[in-house]
């Protein structure tokens, strides 16, 4: 099929097989590696993209879904060279270890901070339970994403 | 290959059904998707996508009747003012299913028709005894939902028929809400025990009238008009409760699988009444 | 943005180097690496714990379009046998299957969708042959024999003073089993990498790995081929842990490359072949005896270790020798006699895991600890303070611990720290059907490879003719951020910024031989290799900076930022300028180091081949707060607290991140991690029943850092990637005993295993009052329970 969506601020036209993979679309077809497979099956969020603003795992959606949608993955989230408030919270704080679960947690926070500007501790730890991090124990994440929302509230936009 | 169809009315999902049998209907693709992967669901000819189906996705209210749409995602319940409002017994067990990236994806038809015994929405529909309407090919009909699921993953959808909406009358007369999910961790957690409870209890503290249903311990959600009457007119306390939960063991089967044994369901199903009487989960 | 611009200044928190690229999904992990022309290769794997291979059916897959080749053990020259001590993993399998994962066919198609249609069309004729399961069966006189030389891969012997006799002079003694479950690592990133054959014959490989020098070696002695004709390069890994630590897809992959013609190969293990065939923490089975004396002074450590290795040794014997070394615990006990058997089963292959089998001991020494000191009615705390190690004590394994020993000052920092002072009131303040305890855990990890084999580094470092300082790194970074504070290092050095530091990941043909990623070595040696080189470094530029400056010696020189000043003067040689005038044989500096061994070997543990003994040790002093729910048996922990010496700190923040990741992930074996298996074959080969922790189930972590000073580490500090991880099953068990007045002796801790001893009639007291008792466990056959 020909699909046509709006990949990271940009209009695309790709010819692709309905059932194909976002994961794989993404990762293969637009080269955009920065999305992980890590478990196939939606169980750890390595996948997460952004779609029309949603959070949602790219591995269990296909192709033909994203006709006419809007999809930001990790690459897309920098504006102008400009890194992302979440971006830059988590390097500040120690965030970022192996740093294979950060894409996709990181596009979590965005997507939980979105629906919840000043969440609490706890609250960004509910918001991030969808994420998998093997390597840091999660204090550090969720510190980054306190700072990233104090720094959004405070109108230092992204 | 397998051909992806997205409709955007239930005319169009009509004729697609009508022309391309073996179809497979999917919302958020969290149960269908990750079984067709790990081979327990063949792959069809054809997936079909509701997730753009408008009439599938509201949320609305018909007097004293709730109507949600089937592809009503997890996320928009949780935002939806009417839900929230009058349903909170759903809306606080879908607030622990999966994880923010689940809700976003996952529908309650969805987790209706997987009909897994351990679906979070069931035990909380089955409290407000949910009604389903189903849609085929001849026209609509409208199920009980306790009489929908037959066992784990068994529906009496017909060829050609998906659920349309999960209808659910407000339950005027209870003042009590609770549920309580039991699993290996916090997060993300796959429910071994769940309890789902209403009651109306008086302001001398006497239970008037009790809904229960109970999840992951048996082929379906367990419901018990006994273990309701033995609350109905006790005073809404943990010797009670204690007796109470002592019957539990009799009305539930549950089965030793990879998330915990038997054992720990049975004696988990009767001990979350007695949180019943801990009093902080009251709500309306 | 807001980061430092700064030279870097060893001490501070500086953000690490590596998150940059991360952040914003740059960086290209092995996996992301998808050259043109890419063919894809994958196993068929027996599904058969033990068995007689007869045949392997390929034609089918063969003829398939798409197809390149089948491969079979008949296809594998060389030895056809990976390990990385002892050698006897076929990497294809020949006449016998010893675990289900056993690979007995490899396929290169050109596409995943041909692949995975070859895989299903491979049959393997397998004569089933009965099989065991836990070292007990294993080890009886009729078990089927996995291993021509038997099912026991070592037995050995750690011992000092006479632990029989020394019993009878204890005034208490208590004795316990424990039993603890095969872990799974969990990476993020699966196993996986690519390689290609070049025209005159060099493999190169870009692959997934904590070892890249010595893969080549295994690579070479399992395929017939000449270690140097390999190169490989290793990224940054998305997660590593142990699992990655010898070939996991290296030997399988090379294979494939040789037979591509040249194209390059890709293989990748998904999640759930990542379960079925990668390596696992071993589960071990432990009967404890301890004792001492009325005042507390610990008299005599008895205990008998089984690990289960599964089907092949992989480190199995290091990894045992490691838990036998550290049976003892952080303590001075003078009669000690530890007994281990290390032994082959038919169930998935165990290895190198993060705590390396001190995660198992670790559980239950620390659990005896407690019942002993409830036995004498004494603190647990101070019990522990008052036989814990100083420095010139000699350890459990007859060491004399020369090196820094801040144990007993982890000890008491944890014992002024409110957590503990105010425990008690906590306590009481429990809500209705939650029983809260605080339970300790007092550990220590040993750093570095011990004795038998170098644990070496070399460092290497260029002025680049852009002015910039390369730092040419030979170990892995799979997370912890050692790439960082080398980083950190060479700039606290030298003097200079990020910007103009550059530093080159493994490669086997630019960087240097470092050894491994592993044994919480690598800020260590090869920190103290690159402090060598820096310092070379350092004095060159100076020294050719007088020349260009013509001055007439060498003083009042200093490095700045992209130059070097003379004080006095004030006039500047740039780097950029200094690199073009020196040949590029000058530009370069090289640092070495060897960490030291032990000089004391005692007389006992001479049955193992490398490892034995250590003589670092980073140590650390857990506290664990949890709340059990009296309805479901399930254990919260609300607060968990981390004292740790790991020498001087270099990067607070780095510092942190290995202590929170390793008490998460220990936090994680000790409430929910398990394999569950039957007759090998693992119930739960996914996320979604193998439970890891996720942001809900990690309290908030509150980690202190007592700063001894290591006299022979970089700036004066050690590692301690790996002594976090055996804390927290312990200190939670402890806890749990405080809460409920019963021990758990099987992990993971699960609301079941609670629920059911909680209605196992009346409590213990943890602290006083009665003696507690032995308990019981009904086992039953095959599963868990």
């Amino acid at each position: 099929m020909k699909l046509r969506f709006v990949l990271n601020g940009e209009s695309v036209e790709i010819e692709v097989r309905p059932d194909r993979r976002v994961v794989d679309l993404l990762r293969e077809d637009f080269g955009l590696t920065g999305t992980k497979e890590c478990c196939g099956s939606g169980e750890c969020g390595g996948c997460t993209i952004l779609v029309d603003g949603d959070c949602r795992l790219s591995c269990l959606v296909l192709a033909a879904q994203l006709h006419g949608r809007d999809v930001v993955t990790i690459e897309g989230l920098a504006r102008n060279g400009r890194l992302h408030a979440v971006q830059e919270a988590f390097m500040e704080h120690g965030a970022v270890q192996c740093g294979f679960c950060t894409p996709g947690m990181v596009l979590a926070a965005v997507s939980l901070l979105a629906r919840q500007p000043r969440p609490s501790r706890e609250q960004i730890r509910e918001g991030l339970s969808g994420n998998i991090c093997r390597c840091t124990g999660y204090v550090k994440i969720v510190d980054a994403v306190e700072a990233a929302a104090l720094k959004l509230a405070n109108g230092d936009r992204r | 290959m397998t051909n992806v169809l997205i409709p955007e009315s239930m005319e169009e999902l009509r004729r697609i059904l009508d022309t391309h049998p073996g179809a497979r209907v999917y919302a958020g693709g969290t149960d269908l998707l990750v079984k067709m992967r790990s081979g327990l669901e063949a792959v069809p000819p054809c997936l079909v996508c509701l997730e753009r189906i408008a009439e599938l996705g509201a949320v609305s209210e018909h007097g004293e009747v709730v109507r949600i749409g089937a592809c009503v995602t997890h996320s928009r319940l949780l935002a939806d003012p009417v839900a929230t409002e009058h349903l909170p017994v759903l809306v606080r067990a879908v607030g622990v299913l999966g994880s923010q990236l689940i809700r976003n994806m996952g529908t309650i038809g969805g987790n209706v028709c997987t009909a897994s015994p351990a679906g979070d929405t069931l035990p909380p529909l089955y409290v407000l005894d949910a009604e389903l309407e189903l849609c085929g090919r001849t026209g609509s009909r409208n199920v009980a939902l306790r009489d929908f699921i037959r066992g784990p993953g068994q529906t009496v959808l017909g060829e050609n028929e998906i659920l349309a909406a999960v209808r659910i009358k407000k339950p005027r007369m209870f003042n009590l809400c609770h549920y309580e999910k039991v699993g290996q961790r916090k997060g993300l957690c796959c429910s071994a025990v769940s309890l789902a409870a209403m009651l109306r209890v008086s302001s001398g503290g006497v239970v008037e009238d009790a809904a229960l249903a109970w999840g992951s311990v048996g082929p379906t959600v367990v419901r018990s008009r006994e273990i309701e009457r033995i609350l109905i007119g006790e005073e809404l306390s943990v010797e009670r409760m204690r007796e109470a939960a002592a019957e539990v063991g009799k009305i539930v089967s549950p089965i030793n699988d990879v998330r915990a044994d038997a054992a720990y369901r049975r004696a988990v199903a009767g001990n979350l009444l007695l949180r019943l009487a801990a009093r902080d989960e009251s709500c309306l | 943005m807001t980061l430092r611009h700064g030279p870097l200044e060893i001490g501070c928190p500086v953000p690490r180097v590596d998150a940059a690229a991360k952040v914003t999904g740059e960086e290209k992990y092995a996996i992301d690496h998808t050259p043109e022309n890419m063919l894809w290769a994958g196993v068929k794997r027996a599904g058969v714990p033990h068995g007689r291979l007869r045949a392997v059916h390929v034609e089918e897959a063969r003829a398939l379009p798409g197809v390149l080749c089948v491969l079979t053990a008949a296809d594998v020259p060389g030895t056809n046998r990976q390990g990385i001590v002892h050698k006897d993993q076929p990497v294809l399998t020949e006449d016998r299957v010893r675990h289900r994962g056993d690979p007995v066919a490899l396929v290169l198609a050109e596409d995943r969708e041909t692949l995975a249609k070859a895989l299903a069309l491979v049959v393997p004729d397998i004569e089933p042959l009965p099989s065991v399961h836990g070292p007990g069966e294993a080890m009886r006189p009729d078990a089927p024999a996995i291993h021509d030389s038997g099912n026991v891969l070592l037995r050995a012997v750690i011992e000092k003073g006479d632990a029989s006799s020394a019993f009878g002079e204890c005034d208490a003694v208590v004795e316990e089993t424990f039993e603890v479950p095969f872990q799974e690592h969990a990476f993020l990133e699966t196993q996986n990498g690519i390689a290609h054959r070049e025209a005159d014959g060099k493999l190169v490989m870009t692959v997934s790995t904590q070892a890249p020098f010595r893969d080549r070696f295994e690579i070479a002695h399992a395929l017939g081929l000449d270690p140097m004709s390999i190169r490989i390069i290793s990224p940054y890994l998305g997660g590593g842990f142990g699992g990655k630590d010898g070939a996991t897809v290296q030997c399988l992959l090379a294979l494939a490359a040789m037979h591509a013609g040249g194209r390059p190969v890709r293989m990748t293990w998904e999640r759930e072949e990542s379960f079925i065939a990668g390596y696992k923490r071993h589960s071990v089975k432990m009967h404890y005896r301890v004792g001492a004396k009325r005042d507390g002074t610990l008299q005599a450590l008895e205990c008998d270790l089984y690990y289960d290795t599964g089907a092949y040794a992989h480190l199995g014997a290091e990894v045992m020798e490691l838990g036998m070394e550290h049976a003892g615990g952080p303590y001075r006990i003078p009669n000690v006699r530890v007994k281990g058997s290390c032994v082959y089963t038919n169930n998935p292959i165990a290895g190198a895991m993060r705590g390396f089998g001190v995660c198992q001991t670790a559980f239950a020494v620390e659990s005896v600890m407690d019942m002993l000191a409830a036995k004498l009615n004494l603190d647990p705390l101070e019990f522990r303070r008052k036989n814990a190690l100083r420095r010139g004590d000699e350890n459990c394994a007859g060491v004399t611990m020369v090196h820094s020993t801040g144990i007993g000052a982890c000890l008491e920092t944890l014992g002024r720290h409110p957590l503990w002072l105010e425990r008690r009131d906590w306590k009481r303040a429990a809500a209705p059907f939650k029983r809260r305890g605080v339970g300790l855990a007092a550990v220590f990890n040993a750093m570095g490879y011990g004795r038998g084999l170098p644990d070496s580094a070399i460092a290497r470092l260029e002025l680049a003719l852009d002015g910039r300082i390369r730092i040419y790194c030979g170990v892995s970074d799979m997370g912890q951020g050692n790439s960082a504070a080398f980083v950190q290092i060479a700039g606290g050095i030298l003097c200079q910024d990020t910007s103009r530091l550059e530093l080159i990941l493994p490669d086997t043909d630019r960087t240097h031989p470092s050894g491994s990623s592993s044994a919480g070595r690598t800020t260590y040696t090869f920190g103290n290799a690159l402090v060598q080189a820096c310092n070379a470094l350092k004095e060159k530029l100076l020294h050719r900076a007088a020349l260009v400056l013509m001055l007439d010696e060498e003083k009042g020189l200093a490095l700045l930022p992209g130059r070097v000043r003379h004080l006095p003067s004030g006039r500047e040689a740039s780097f950029e300028l200094l690199a073009r005038m020196l040949p590029e044989a000058d530009r370069a500096s090289v640092g070495q180091f060897i960490m030291p061994v032990a000089h004391d070997v005692p007389e006992t543990g001479k049955e193992f081949a490398i490892g034995f003994p250590h003589v670092f040790f980073a140590y650390a002093a857990h506290l664990a707060r949890v709340e059990v729910d009296e309805l479901t048996g399930r254990i919260e922990v609300t607060e968990y607290l981390a004292v740790t010496d790991g020498g001087k700190v270099i990067n607070p923040q780095g510092f942190e991140q290995q202590v929170h990741g390793s008490v998460a992930q220990g936090l994680g074996y000790a409430l929910t991690e398990q394999l569950l298996l039957d007759r090998g074959a693992i119930l739960n080969a996914g996320f979604a029943d193998y439970i890891l922790p996720t942001a809900l189930d990690v309290p908030e972590i509150i980690s202190v850092a007592v700063e001894t000073f290591e006299h022979t580490g970089p700036f004066g500090m050690k590692g301690i990637g790996e002594v976090g991880t055996n804390g927290p099953l312990p200190a939670v068990a402890n806890a749990v005993n405080d809460a409920l007045g019963r021990r758990l002796t099987r992990s993971p801790l699960t609301g079941s295993r609670v629920l059911r001893t909680l209605g196992e009639g009346p409590a213990q007291p943890a602290i006083g009052g009665a003696p507690v008792t032995r308990h019981e466990w009904v086992k039953r056959g095959g599963g868990s329970s």
